[in-house]
């Protein structure tokens, strides 16, 4: 079950799915596991992220060019964009075939090191 | 020294990129007599008549910190071996380029592949040796060695004396 929670004007996407005996609740890309045994007591809280589903940044650096848009089914090894960084240009590509769900940079802008460009279906 | 030589290409980057993909073996150096759509960073062009010496070479698989450094290094090689060839004082623009009293004479850029990793890099030195006129456009920020010098210089030796050091240099960086 998928729903939306609004705190303090903030919006969060909750995944809620039945496992056995356990609830798993996902939020914001953290998964919490809760076992039926103990009610709600015993939380297993778990922060793995599908890094796969996001394409991060290596680097700090301006954003050149963008060779994709939102919704694009890209090939492995396609450039998503050039990245001019530590005095080189930098094209990061597809590392597999994947669609492209969502572009969080633009032309021309700083990004950091760590930061997420892209986000993968 | 593995050099592929061509009278007429796109671009050398773009074609040792090409051939970096299909496996070509590190230091294969791609030089052209002319390009055609030759470029510098953020896609400027760079002007590459009949004349100049325009090379790319396909460098190892690297960290990005080397990289940068071969980078950095390229231009003070660059202008190491002009200063020594002619006996003339070249000055570092960092990160890229060489200039000669004042006027670019030398461009370098890098570019690199990446996806998980770095998957391929190249490094691309555009040097205007023995370009006798730039276009009007061009005429007060570019000059030529032989503009500078009165004669031509071998683009042949020149090439090799940068390889040489480049290669020698990048051993010290990534040992």
């Amino acid at each position: 079950m998928d729903f939306k929670i609004k705190i303090k004007n903030k919006e969060y996407q909750v995944e809620l799915k039945e496992d056995g005996k356990a609830v798993k609740v996902k939020v914001g890309g953290k998964e919490f596991v809760f076992g039926s045994n103990k009610g709600l007591i015993e939380v297993q809280a778990t922060t793995k992220k599908d890094s796969s589903k996001e394409i991060i940044s290596s680097l700090s650096g301006v954003i050149i060019e963008i060779f994709i848009k939102e919704g694009e089914k890209v090939k492995s090894g396609k450039k998503f964009l050039t990245l001019s960084a530590m005095k080189m240009e930098n094209e990061i590509v597809a590392e597999n075939d994947c669609k492209v769900k969502k572009i969080l940079v633009k032309e021309n802008q700083q990004v950091k090191e760590g930061e997420v460009l892209i986000i993968l279906e | 020294m593995q050099i592929e030589k061509f009278k007429t290409i796109s671009s050398t980057n773009k074609k040792a990129k090409e051939m970096s993909s299909l496996g070509v073996a590190p230091w294969t150096v791609v030089v052209s007599e002319v390009q055609e759509n030759g470029y510098g960073r953020k896609g400027e062009a760079w002007y590459s008549p009949l004349g100049g010496l325009y090379f790319s070479i396909i460098l190892p698989r690297g960290n990005i910190e080397d990289l940068q450094t071969i980078t950095i290094l390229a231009a003070f090689i660059v202008a190491k071996v002009i200063k020594e060839s002619f006996n003339v004082e070249p000055l570092i623009k960092l990160p890229n380029d060489v200039l000669l009293n004042g006027k670019k004479i030398c461009g370098i850029l890098t570019e690199n592949v990446i996806g998980s990793d770095v998957k391929l890099s190249v490094i691309g030195i555009g040097i205007d040796t023995n370009i006798e006129n730039f276009p009007i456009e061009l005429k007060d920020i570019a000059t030529s060695l032989k503009m500078e010098l009165g004669h031509e210089v071998d683009n042949e030796k020149l090439l090799e004396k940068i390889i040489t050091e480049l290669k020698n240099q990048f051993k010290t960086i990534s040992e």
